[in-house]
């Protein structure tokens, strides 16, 4: 008998949509065959705005379909994209006639899928991709490989993108705002404990007490290397430094945060990640303009966290401070 | 030149005939490219890819056929509802096939409907010929449909399941650069790809069809 919390593994995704819609039947609808994400009351005259990928990572892209943020948003099945017809599905449903920017995090079937979508509506839709690639720990030189994965910088992404679509910005416009929260966005992770397979019951990796994976995403994978465990402050330390030299902060800069739980963190524990954050960039001149701490881009129930920076502009700021109504962020 | 079961032309009813046969063909097959993906990847291409036909099949029974777009975009939809990297591309190819004509395909048609939905697979799927994916056989099929001097489908046809054939042959003796096989690397060279496999087919189900 598995641990995780299910009547059925077939059933899981749906079931447990039906029950978001539940608890937000004012904001968003779930559709079936194809199975997708909209808002409640579709808004018309606006580009729109899509997302999705494998379940999993939940409240990501579903908790984030809403005013001020996305207007679908396509599931697939457990740590799998979805498939093409859901995605054309979706962006019929969502598009308005103002063209739909699709975010998607850079995994070879999400990228497959996504594309695929857009090239059968190329007739009658206009669509644009912004690639989501923050992950510092897949960072390599060689060309050609599938490059870096799209973690929690999504969040960011979605949204500026959903903030400066609700403003009637047009399509190039918000695939452009898009395109520089990647660039200006690096995220690393840590884990201390793997995640359940929800099939099997099973973690996905064994760790030896006192050690920790340096470099994790968000699939439950082993990172890039193995190190002991350290105290809080050193450990934050040796996550946003690296960022800090990524994204090429300097003094004076001012960052947005995301101090994001991988689903099984305490917000106890990110509480004090969110401090030594601000205290690490402190020390470096950098200030921290905006942040968001919480779990919003999780990996099942693995332990552990990851650190997102993303270098703000004056326009960046403002539309991350416009007003956003999904069911997992409201201001 | 109008197509009305001349024989000239593809009609919608000979391309559910075609799509009819390819179909009875994987379903009967599947284990064959299941096991030739068992050697080379994660064995459950042959599975994705009868599903889908089996899918596509029930979506054909509801059709008419009225020209080859439409059967191919039935056909088409079943395959984007599928999993892995092999089904979704299919999907691409039949979708943009499914972008011809709405009426009976002359040779030239359907030497321009194939060429844009090839010229799909390998942008999207970043392959090209000589990584040992189904695009091995799709690329010589459709430039023997673009370049056939064949005054009937039929006949251009036969060329492509030749150069089809020929290109799925060609498969063993590569090493992947693409797709899951790549993994495996030399250890997979002597296995033919089982996406190229199925395009082979698919070429050669239109004869008798």
């Amino acid at each position: 008998m598995s641990r995780f919390f299910m009547n059925e593994r077939e059933t899981l995704v749906e079931q447990a949509l039906e029950g978001l819609v539940e608890a937000h039947s004012g904001l968003i609808d779930v559709h079936t065959d194809p199975l997708f994400v909209t808002r409640r009351v579709p808004a018309p005259g606006k580009v729109a705005l899509v997302s999705g990928g494998g379940s999993g990572h939940e409240p990501l892209h579903t908790g984030f379909v809403g005013q001020g943020m996305l207007d679908a948003a396509v599931p697939g099945d457990v740590f799998a994209s979805p498939t093409a017809l859901q995605v054309r599905a979706a962006i019929q449903a969502a598009d308005t006639g103002e063209g739909t920017v699709m975010v998607v995090k850079n995994y070879t079937g999400d990228v497959l899928n996504f594309s695929i979508a857009a090239e059968l509506l190329s007739e009658t839709h206009r669509v644009e991709q912004v690639l989501v690639d923050d992950d510092l720990a897949t960072q390599k030189e060689d060309e050609g490989g599938p490059g870096r994965r799209g973690t929690a910088a999504v969040v960011a992404v979605e949204k500026i993108c959903g903030a400066a679509a609700e403003a009637g910005a047009p399509i190039v416009e918000v695939r452009e705002l898009g395109r520089e929260v990647v660039a200006r966005s690096a995220t690393l992770g840590v884990s201390f404990e793997a995640c359940t397979n929800p099939m099997t019951g099973r973690r996905s990796f064994d760790l030896d007490p006192g050690q920790m994976e340096f470099g994790v995403g968000i699939h439950g994978e082993r990172g890039i290397e193995t190190r002991p465990i350290t105290g809080a402050a050193e450990l934050v330390e040796s996550l946003v430094t690296p960022l800090v030299e990524s994204v090429g902060l300097k003094r004076g800069d001012a960052v947005l945060a995301i101090v994001n739980g991988l689903g099984a963190t305490h917000g106890l524990e990110l509480g004090v990640a969110a401090r030594e954050t601000r205290r690490v960039l402190d020390g470096l001149g950098i200030g921290v303009a905006r942040s968001l701490v919480g779990p919003y881009v999780t990996s099942l129930d693995m332990k552990g966290l990851s650190i997102t920076l993303t270098a703000l502009t004056d326009d960046l700021v403002k539309f991350w401070d416009a007003p956003v109504r999904t069911p997992a962020l409201v201001w | 030149m109008t197509g009305d079961g001349n024989g000239t032309d593809l009609t919608g009813a000979e391309a559910k005939a075609w799509l009819l046969a390819f179909a009875e063909r994987v379903v009967a097959g599947a284990d064959e490219l299941t096991e030739l993906d068992r050697r080379a990847g994660d064995g459950d291409f042959g599975w994705n890819i009868s599903s889908a036909l089996k899918r596509g099949r029930e979506g054909l029974a509801g059709t008419e056929g009225e020209h080859p777009a439409q059967v191919f975009q039935t056909v088409s939809d079943a395959f984007l509802a599928s999993g892995g990297t092999s089904g979704p591309l299919f999907g691409l190819w039949f979708g943009r096939l499914g972008a011809g004509p709405s009426a009976p395909w002359d040779v030239p048609a359907l030497g321009a409907a194939f060429g844009m939905a090839t010229g799909a697979v390998r942008r999207l799927g970043k392959a090209e010929v000589g990584h040992k994916t189904m695009v091995d056989a799709m690329a010589p099929a459709t430039d023997a449909l673009t370049e056939t001097t064949s005054g009937t489908w039929r006949e251009a046809v036969v060329d492509a399941a030749r150069a089809a054939r020929a290109g799925a042959d060609s498969t063993s003796g590569m090493i992947a650069h693409r797709g899951r096989a790549s993994y495996l690397g030399e250890r997979a060279q002597d296995v033919l790809d089982p996406g190229a496999v199925a395009v082979a087919w698919f070429f050669e189900s239109a004869e008798g069809a």
